[in-house]
């Protein structure tokens, strides 16, 4: 997987490490592993990008992103498991009063993209 | 919109009564073998979509836990579907090996070879070629070995699957103004698909209520849809056996600044208002506005929602009397492009949180109930759903037992 970012948003690098993880699973596991802080510093580092994030990956066919942008691809991905947390639920890193997210099985959530 | 009764539903419904519900058959030993009999190993189940058996040899092996058997859902090169019992003629292994509750795989031969020891069969269940087969004895016929072969029937692209010898009625009757209701909707052009499941420690009838009515919304969904949706149903419909309404948007919400950017990339989303260009013309017959969704119920255990652009279904498997396999699959249209697909991972994702959220009191429901302090649960008018389920299941089996008496 690559290491770095497209240009224009480089300025996210310092936090692609932890969120540009390719699967579903990886990112929910994430999600709930952050504290209300972490959550908060993606959210608003990456949310001003967000419009610009999504018309770049458009500028590439649907699954076929070069490495660096595919890298970008998976922290707006991750942006969309945690939105609703930052949004929603006050910050908190679980869905609150929910069913254990453990038990619940993604059939699909371990096939990146 | 004119001031309607309070207690429409009952006035509509009146063979339902009004009375509090028994909840002694949600923990019953007894009550639950007579489901099974009576009612799972009877009636039609869904249990594939035509899509995930798509070409000739395509196949699906679903796991019938309450009947301990799974079911091999085939595709022949005559592109019919059948449905097979997963066990091999000669010493009674599963024919296909399974993965878990669904498994699939494909033939380009569309045959079936059981690894125990090699026997053949084609995808119309005959058993075409078993090795040694001289080494067996002039009683053993080939033809008399076919796979054992389980009603499938199919509608709108859903495979049904009756376990019973003889069904009483073939889907399409047993569906009746249900299909009909449900039937002209494009599911098959949205494809892509989020699928969840889990094991519920509860009773499959309190996972089932706990879909069935929009009453919850308010509190347990105060977390994902805040002033989404209205509490009350639309258009409730009962069609024998099965049953439908519609859900509304409360509409008073504005999205967060990411929910807003999914919503304008892509249609995903319960949450924001969908047009009507797929739906069929039964439904939202009130024509209202603020129309959200259809939920429905075929009978027993099958949830059907459609909106523009987005159906879900959840389905209630019996495992015993107080555990139950829940399924939750949620489709939309393929993405064209990586901005929509992004967009309907941020719907999805709010959608499984909602599920989280629905999920979560059931367990606790079912283990209050098996404490044995209360015997009744109460049912207000927009719980008519849940009041037909129960109706339903008590009528059919009291009627599966009398019938039987006679004989």
């Amino acid at each position: 997987m690559s290491t770095s970012l497209p240009k224009s948003f480089t300025a996210l690098e310092p936090l692609a490490g932890a969120w540009g993880l390719p699967t579903q699973d990886a990112r929910q596991t994430k999600r709930r592993s952050s504290s209300t802080a972490e959550l908060q510093e993606f959210y608003d580092a990456i949310v001003p990008l967000l419009p610009d994030i999504l018309s770049h990956v458009d500028e590439f066919p649907l699954g076929e992103l070069p490495p660096d942008s595919l890298r970008l691809y998976y922290m707006s991905l991750a942006l969309a498991e945690i939105a609703p947390h930052i949004e929603l639920y006050r910050g908190d890193p679980n869905v609150p009063h929910s069913f254990e997210e453990e038990r619940f099985i993604a059939v699909n959530g371990q096939q990146p993209g | 919109m004119t001031e309607s009764s309070q207690h429409r539903w009952a006035e509509k419904y009146p063979e339902l009564g009004q009375g509090p519900i028994a909840v002694e058959s949600c923990i019953s030993e007894d009550y639950y073998l007579r489901e099974v009999e009576k009612i799972f190993k009877t009636s039609w189940l869904y249990v594939a979509r035509e899509e995930e058996v798509a070409e000739p040899g395509s196949y699906k092996v679903k796991r019938l836990a309450f009947a301990d058997t799974s079911v091999i859902v085939m595709r022949g090169k005559d592109g019919v579907v059948r449905g097979f019992h997963n066990i091999c003629s000669h010493r009674g292994n599963t024919l296909v090996t399974e993965t878990g509750e669904e498994t699939f795989g494909h033939s380009k031969a569309a045959i079936l070879s059981c690894r125990f020891h090699g026997w053949v069969y084609g995808a119309d269940g005959a058993l075409i070629q078993v090795p040694e087969e001289e080494r067996f004895y002039s009683c053993f016929k080939k033809k008399e070995n076919s796979l054992e072969a389980i009603h499938t029937e199919v509608w709108a692209g859903f495979v049904f699957i009756n376990l019973a010898a003889e069904p009483g009625q073939n889907l399409h009757d047993f569906l009746g103004d249900y299909g009909t209701h449900m039937g002209d909707y494009p599911y098959a052009d949205l494809s892509h698909s989020y699928k969840y499941h889990t094991t519920l420690d509860c009773n499959w009838k309190i996972a089932h209520d706990s879909f069935a009515e929009a009453y919850h919304v308010t509190t347990i969904h105060a977390g994902s849809f805040p002033n989404v949706f209205s509490t009350g149903l639309s258009d409730v419909q009962l069609f024998g056996p099965h049953r439908t309404c519609a859900v509304c948007l409360n509409m008073s919400a504005e999205p967060k600044p990411v929910a807003a950017l999914a919503q304008k990339h892509g249609r995903g989303s319960l949450v924001a208002k969908g047009g009507s260009a797929m739906l069929p013309p039964t439904i939202n017959p009130s024509g209202r506005e603020d129309f959200a969704f259809e939920l429905s119920v075929a009978f027993p255990n099958l949830f059907v929602h459609i909106s523009e652009g987005i159906w879900f279904t959840h389905q209630f498997w019996p495992l015993s009397t107080g555990r139950t396999l829940w399924e939750g699959k949620y489709y939309v249209r393929a993405p064209r492009t990586n901005s929509e697909r992004w967009a309907l991972e941020h719907a999805q994702l709010l959608q499984r949180n909602a599920w989280l959220e629905d999920t979560q009191t059931m367990e606790n429901t079912h283990r209050a109930i098996a404490s044995g302090a209360k015997k009744f649960m109460n049912l207000q008018d927009e719980e008519i759903l849940i009041r037909h389920a129960y109706h339903v299941i008590e009528q059919r089996m009291n009627a599966a037992e009398q019938r039987r008496e006679q004989i």
